[in-house]
């Protein structure tokens, strides 16, 4: 029990990206892969941010001149998902318009069927 | 024949990860660059918001390339939709008296929240992305609400191209003069707390928040139109 | 000295500016590209005596690495970063005239500066997730350009490259993530410092993870799938940039990380096959092509197995051999897609049975797609022929009755190489047209772009020893890690 209540950040995150990969890999529907794209990044952002916490540690900010800082957590990777939530979201409103375009070219979002260009 | 193929990878993958989880203790980090911007970071920068202070100042160049990279999905997004239908032309039910009261209500609080969160977000959590994605939902609500009510394509035009126009320039000041490092700090940093302190910080977020919020209302427009 | 930062921040600025300029004039958009490379392969050519001396460390915003971000300019860096400004500046020449649609063509200009602006900072950075984010920079502007034309074939390859793309990126990052819990750092100097080597699995895991996401770009097999349709649909001038320029920054990300990150002694082997398995599929597939840009998308499959085969060989002849295959395979192939393009577009069709008795129709260009064609194959005077006896060289000269054997492979796709390239060599020159045979040549201003990489082919050609300097070091700085380490970190 020790073990999951100090795991649980991680387990959490290792979930988040297995379903988000399996859903990439198995699902013919176009839309559902790209929700498995976007759950596939949120698990690695859970991941990253959960690698800078410290123990009963407080935000990084000074908003009274008097805050220690031996208490925070760590700030660098609060920027590294700030940059990568953006680029999720960039790669997410893409994906979508050329859902839009597909659809209007084939008339159906199945993978499966979207299969014009052969060896 | 696929789903075992896929599971077999997934669970390697798996393993893979958890046999190098052992050295990455929950709760104790190794952190060499954190405990250096937490303990300098009021000195160097002079922000209060240490967050803010590594994402603008220690890892600017890296907040560059974001801002390049949203600037690619609305440039992306406008290349490939381009129908001709107008959301005027489609037949939709006008909006209920609910929205519409609220959406005049509303309107200015969300705008001006908006503002607030990228204007102090060196002395509060926050920032420009931030701000500019909740600029961004006051304009999704005009959209849901006044039908066929278009954007300004100049005005929306010009606000994000000068905003990062002003972010390269801001760097390219700091090389020119002061301390000679592109996106170096140059401006006065004041005195903690303060509104005005923190040198080219709050000018370089108040460039990201103007520039996210029409960038976003934009990619929310192209969505809905022409689609 | 000019500081090497103007290299990334110049473009990036004119690319913010278009939609200005946009709204004043819309005729010179179409020459902003021109300007920007122009001044990026004048900087770039200018700072090579001194990078050659002494690498040059450029500390951004003042702070000193590993605290804040650095990019580290060194033989390598200087020597991508002036193939790209020259390609890019070439290919923003022919598409001055190629590029036309109704509407304005400003998108198009965006995207390209900005695809070559993120290629040049990944040649350029020296920190990890720097590289991670001027990785999505170019893959994501690639994505949007391959969806240019807006036809059926470029928006299924389009979404079928992003998908795979971004589970690779999402890999990188991931990589990334476990590196960062480890070291607590982001340098790649700082990394590079504290492993020795990489046979623990807190540091393989990491290290494959990364490599695989990488190589979804760099187009390793079994990761190319997306490829031949990307490539094939894509406009002409945006092929020969993801040919010739995009495939080969994702390869040098990738020896990157394997080299000076993890210093892989015995992965190395494994890339060593997996790049002679890339150059087997690659010839094989491309054997059986009717579609002209898709045969030459496969043969740029094979060309990276190649460049990838010479690289692991890791001795220094080797490493010098594959980058000099590298500058070789994208002046090559560059100027075989810029050929390509009007040709398609003169006969209208992409199928090389289509392009019968072209070369009395477009005698020059005809002209400059043999020349091409045989560059690529690997035969004398062109510099496909030295960089491929390079590589030959350097794996005889490792002794081992392995690499022998593995040069026998390398001669066997060349043959295949050959065979398949003089049948559209032979169907150009020497079969009839059906249609009537009046001449309608290339514009000038796409021939000028083709007519200097063809120059530039011979020349090389001719006397290799022009770059041999530049190679040599850079050969040296990627097998020296401790004195990459020792000038980032003092």
């Amino acid at each position: 029990m020790e073990f999951l209540a100090d795991y649980i950040y991680y387990i959490g995150a290792f979930g988040l990206i297995i379903i988000g990969l399996l859903i990439v890999l198995v699902k013919h529907n176009l839309i559902k892969v790209i929700i498995g794209l976007s759950i596939l990044d949120t698990g690695i952002n859970l991941f990253l941010i959960s690698v800078g916490y410290l123990k009963n540690g407080t935000a990084p900010i000074f908003s009274r001149t008097d805050l220690e800082p031996g208490n925070m957590v760590d700030p660098v990777p609060q920027a590294l998902v700030l940059t990568a939530i953006v680029i999720g979201v960039a790669i997410l409103a893409l994906a979508l318009s050329l859902a839009v375009k597909l659809y209007k070219h084939y008339g159906t979002l199945d993978l499966r069927k979207i299969k014009e260009q052969r060896w | 024949m696929r789903v075992i193929l896929s599971i077999l990878v997934l669970i390697v993958i798996c393993l893979g990860i958890v046999s190098s989880l052992h050295r990455i203790p929950f709760g104790n980090p190794e952190t060499k660059i954190g405990k250096y911007c937490i303990n300098k970071g009021r000195e160097e920068t002079g922000a209060a918001n240490i967050v803010t202070s590594v994402v603008v100042n220690y890892r600017g160049f890296d907040t560059l390339g974001e801002v390049t990279i949203l600037f690619l999905a609305a440039i992306g997004l406008g290349s490939i939709l381009t129908s001709m239908s107008k959301w005027s032309q489609r037949k939709t039910e006008p909006a209920s008296l609910i929205l519409k009261t609220g959406c005049r209500f509303l309107l200015p609080l969300i705008l001006l929240f908006g503002a607030y969160i990228f204007i102090h977000g060196h002395l509060s959590p926050g920032g420009g992305f931030q701000g500019g994605a909740i600029i961004a939902s006051a304009f999704l609500l005009i959209y849901l609400t006044f039908h066929g009510k278009g954007m300004n394509e100049t005005g929306s035009k010009v606000t994000e191209s000068s905003s990062g126009l002003i972010f390269i320039l801001l760097g390219l000041i700091g090389l020119a003069v002061g301390n000679h490092y592109f996106l170096s700090n140059f401006l006065p940093k004041g005195q903690l707390n303060d509104l005005f302190s923190a040198g080219i910080i709050p000018l370089i977020y108040i460039a990201i928040g103007l520039k996210v919020g029409s960038e976003l209302a934009k990619v929310i427009y192209n969505l809905m139109e022409k689609s | 000295m000019v500081n090497p930062i103007l290299l990334i921040a110049i473009p990036l600025a004119l690319a913010f500016a278009i939609p200005l300029f946009g709204l004043i004039s819309k005729k010179i958009i179409r020459y902003i590209p021109v300007a920007a490379f122009l001044f990026n392969l004048i900087i770039s050519i200018s700072l090579i005596p001194k990078v050659l001396q002494q690498s040059i460390v450029v500390k951004i915003s003042g702070f000193q690495p590993p605290f804040g971000i650095n990019l580290f300019v060194g033989p390598v860096g200087i020597l991508f970063s002036t193939l790209i400004a020259l390609t890019g500046f070439l290919v923003s020449i022919y598409a001055l005239d190629y590029i036309e649609k109704k509407g304005s063509t400003e998108k198009y200009h965006i995207l390209f500066l900005i695809l070559l602006t993120g290629a040049t900072g990944v040649a350029l950075t020296g920190d990890i997730f720097n590289l991670f984010v001027f990785f999505e920079i170019l893959c994501i502007s690639s994505y949007a350009l391959v969806a240019y034309l807006g036809n059926k074939a470029g928006i299924e390859s389009s979404i079928k490259y992003l998908i795979q793309g971004s589970i690779g990126s999402s890999l990188l990052l991931l990589g990334i993530g476990l590196i960062y819990g480890q070291f607590g750092t982001l340098n790649m100097a700082d990394i590079a410092n504290q492993i020795n080597s990489s046979s623990s699995p807190a540091l393989f895991v990491p290290m494959v993870l990364m490599v695989t996401g990488l190589g979804v770009e760099a187009a390793i097999f079994p990761l190319n799938a997306w490829l031949p349709d990307a490539h094939s649909s894509a406009p002409s001038s945006i092929s020969a940039i993801l040919s010739g320029i995009a495939i080969e920054v994702g390869l040098y990300a990738v020896i990157r990380i394997l080299l000076t990150l993890f210093n892989a002694a015995d992965f190395m082997m494994f890339v060593l096959f997996l790049g002679l398995l890339t150059l087997l599929i690659g010839e094989m597939s491309a054997f059986k092509q009717n579609n002209l840009k898709r045969m030459l998308a496969y043969s740029s499959i094979g060309q990276i197995g190649l460049i990838l085969f010479a690289i692991s060989l890791k001795t220094h002849f080797g490493i010098s051999a594959g980058l000099f295959q590298v500058v070789s395979h994208t002046l090559g192939k560059a100027l075989l897609f810029l050929a390509a393009g009007y040709m398609i577009y003169k006969t209208g069709s992409m199928q090389i049975s289509s392009l019968n008795g072209i070369g009395k129709k477009m005698p020059i260009t005809s002209l400059l797609f043999t020349i091409g064609s045989l560059s690529i194959i690997g035969l004398p005077p062109f510099v496909g022929f030295a960089s491929k006896l390079m590589v030959i060289r350097a794996s005889l000269a490792s002794g081992d009755m392995l690499f022998t054997i593995l040069v026998g492979i390398i001669l066997l796709g060349t043959v295949i190489e050959g065979t398949y390239f003089f049948r559209v060599v032979q169907s150009i020159y020497f079969k009839e047209s059906n249609e009537s045979v009046s001449r309608s040549e290339t514009p000038v201003v796409g021939l000028i772009p083709m007519f200097i990489f063809a120059l530039l082919i011979i020349f090389i050609g001719i006397y290799p020893d022009c770059i041999s300097k530049i190679l040599n070091a850079a050969s040296s700085e990627f097998l020296n890690r401790l004195d990459y380490v020792r000038s980032i970190l003092g």
